[in-house]
């Protein structure tokens, strides 16, 4: 009786609250002009103190001695090696977390399986912790005092070593065996390239499985049971019915992952040893740059990452618009 | 081709869904499982289809003597149709036909003209010549549904499942199409399981009816059989409305021999006879409470006067004119002693 009192008394409240008014117009809706106009001011100001005025001052200090200075600040060697190592980064670790995006999201969301809290509680390992925690990590995995230093884990490799070092002497991709070679012998993680990879995968593996696994949710299982009782295999499903179901919303995780890998300094900061046209990414040069007082350089090298985020926020929009649209 | 499923048993954890469930579809039939939501259903449905594993060594499906329980889904030879329909969103609706012989591979896989013609036949075949071309979303729930039909038929499956397919439809296209699909089962005579918690629907269009509570089954038999001489008291509620008339009934129920220790008797509102108190006969006393006349039958509420309850009657609207009844106006009740109509069971006093 007591509940049904107080339930009573809350219809009685949001009843008030939307009655319909003589104008016909639902109060709800009315609210006072000075209001919205004061939030929206707001709303704005913070947008454009916090987004806008950095964005034009990036742009503006790099372009502060012309257009011939600013071009010229990317034949740089130094920044053309890191805008390589960016791209080259990203180009490893994007397509590794969409795969294990995808297989996550497809076994989180089309399987039951017992663990399935731990795996969707661990995606989100990366957001929680501090970048900078996720490069030590791998310090101390690999580091000299590590769980697996560099020396012994090239005894573990010298197989492999030995295996490719037949191969580029039988002049079998003789370069690419011989460099492959002499990585295996000594292998590099930390103050290196792998190191930047790993942190960097690390740090963007939860966009992908992130927005794929509640879209996939959404849309349930019945479309790929439908194929199967059809006679699609497994691979016929995912490739003819999951994939284009999923298309725009992987695509939204893969310029997140992009974004993330190409921006990403904490993290990668700690693993890389932060030498010239070796392990310096775009982030990390640019830092560098400020630091030797190379302001107008610096700012160059960042307009290009403020491009990027520019690139990205532009796919955002549209492939929002195209998922609304449909 | 037949289905059987003999003795299948699923449990999700320690959770029996099914348990030793077995029935039978004989070739060519429609044969409607009948159930309350969650009495396992769906479960069934799936594991004859193969898209879920009863539990080990439960037991056995057969389509015709074959036995299919270790075959996956796409070697059954089962078409289904899903409640949400589950058509490809991204295809249209000629390509969502054609799915099934598109991905087949080597020398099973139509020619393209052959898939195309096939398609074509199977519109006509449902009704949807026109249609090809669109998406699902730019159809109605109805047409989506006569869709997802269409493409399981594509494969020519040698079994139909059917998981509650106008479930999601509202009221009056329901009726139109379970007609329809009656009218289609006999052009085309596939063998079909069709799922519904609707039983109206189930009586109307079905060969026969499988009734399915908590995993177990009820009753089996023909729509009338299962109306007129249901076997449990599960399916004489389940299946129209019925008086559960609680001791003591000596007045209302005569000619059977009633153990006294249990004491609930199923007897259907137009199973109870009505008459004036002044007619000499035995009988229990009720108070008329509540009279709705609207449409060719007229429910009358009554208060027993022994305060056992109120009874629910229907009557033929001409006889109900006749009697000249007013709210208040005391009548003498019992049930009708006509054999098939007398639907007397009893059972141990209901839970509640
Ligand atoms: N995958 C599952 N895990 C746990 N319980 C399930 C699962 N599938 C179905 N059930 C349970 O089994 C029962 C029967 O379900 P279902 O076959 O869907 O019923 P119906 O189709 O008759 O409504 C329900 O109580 C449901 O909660
Ligand atoms: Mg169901």
């Amino acid at each position: 009786m007591k509940t049904k009192n107080k339930k009573s008394s809350e219809t009685g409240f949001f009843a008030t609250l939307f009655t319909v008014s003589n104008s016909g117009e639902p109060q709800a809706r009315r609210d006072p002009t000075w209001m919205r106009i004061l939030l929206s001011i707001i709303a704005f100001s913070f947008l454009f103190g916090f987004l806008f005025v950095p964005l034009i001052a990036v742009f503006s200090e790099a372009l502060s001695n012309g257009w011939r200075v600013y071009c010229a600040l990317f034949i740089q060697e130094d920044a053309l090696a890191a805008l390589r190592l960016s791209l080259l980064t990203a180009a490893i670790a994007v397509p590794a977390n969409v795969l294990f995006g995808v297989a996550a999201a497809w076994a989180i969301t089309k399987f039951d399986f017992k663990g399935k809290s731990i795996l969707v509680t661990l995606i989100d390992l990366p957001f929680a912790i501090s970048p900078v925690i996720a490069g030590l990590v791998f310090v101390l995995i690999f580091g000299r005092h590590g769980w697996l230093p560099e020396q012994e884990l090239g005894n573990f490799l010298a197989p492999l070593a030995a295996l490719s070092r037949k191969a580029a002497d039988a002049g079998f991709f003789e370069d690419i065996f011989r460099a492959l070679t002499s990585w295996l012998d000594e292998p590099r993680i930390i103050f290196g390239v792998p190191g930047i990879v790993l942190a960097t995968i690390f740090v963007s593996f939860p966009f992908v499985a992130r927005e794929l696994v509640p879209l996939m949710q959404s849309q349930g299982r019945d479309e790929e049971y439908a194929a199967i009782t059809l006679g699609a295999n497994g691979w016929q499903t995912f490739w003819r019915v999951t994939l284009p179901n999923i298309k725009w919303g992987l695509f939204y995780g893969i310029i997140l992952c992009n974004a993330r890998a190409m921006g990403e300094f904490g993290a990668v900061s700690v693993v890389s040893g932060k030498i010239r046209s070796e392990t310096n990414t775009l982030p990390l040069h640019v830092e560098i740059l400020y630091n030797e007082y190379n302001s107008a350089a610096a700012f160059a090298v960042a307009s290009l990452l403020a491009m990027l985020a520019i690139v990205t926020l532009g796919l955002k929009s549209f492939v929002e618009w195209k998922t609304t649209r449909t | 081709m037949s289905i059987t499923a003999s003795h299948i048993s699923k449990t999700f954890g320690d959770f029996a869904a099914l348990d030793k469930v077995s029935l039978h579809v004989p070739a060519g039939k429609l044969v409607a499982l009948l159930g309350p939501s969650g009495s396992g259903k769906t479960t069934l449905l799936r594991i004859i289809a193969g898209l879920e594993m009863a539990d080990e060594g439960s037991g056995h499906i057969l389509f015709g003597n074959e036995d299919v329980s270790l075959l996956p889904p796409g070697k059954r030879g089962v078409g289904f149709v899903f409640q949400h329909y589950a058509l490809f969103r991204h295809l249209s609706v000629a390509e969502n036909i054609a799915f099934g012989l598109r991905i087949r591979k080597g020398p099973e896989r139509p020619s393209k003209a052959t898939i195309t013609s096939r398609v074509q036949e199977l519109l006509a075949l449902v009704q949807l010549e026109h249609l090809g071309k669109r998406y699902p979303t730019q159809l109605s729930g109805g047409q989506r549904q006569r869709v997802a039909l269409a493409r399981a038929l594509a494969v020519q499956p040698k079994v139909l499942l059917l998981d509650e397919p106008f479930g999601a439809l509202d009221a009056k296209v329901r009726r139109d199409l379970r007609r329809w699909l009656r009218n289609f089962h006999d052009g085309i005579h596939i063998t079909t399981l069709f799922v519904t918690h609707d039983q109206e629907e189930a009586l109307e269009i079905a060969d026969d009816v499988v009734i399915l509570n908590s995993g177990r089954v009820e009753q089996v038999g023909s729509p009338q059989e299962v109306y007129d001489r249901p076997a449990t008291p599960f399916v004489h509620k389940f299946l129209g409305n019925v008086n559960q008339i609680l001791l003591p009934w000596e007045g209302i129920i005569q000619g059977t021999k009633v153990p006294v220790e249990e004491n609930v008797a199923f007897v259907r509102p137009h199973d109870i006879e009505l008459l004036r108190p002044e007619t000499a006969q035995p009988g229990a006393l009720a108070t008329v409470l509540d009279l709705h006349a609207a449409g060719p039958i007229a429910k009358i509420a009554a208060k027993r006067t022994d305060g056992r309850g109120i009874i629910d009657i229907e009557l033929p609207r001409a006889y109900f004119d006749q009697l000249n009844l007013r709210e208040g106006d005391t009548i003498l009740l019992r049930a009708r002693l006509e054999p098939v109509c007398q639907t007397i069971l009893v059972t141990k006093p209901p839970m509640t």
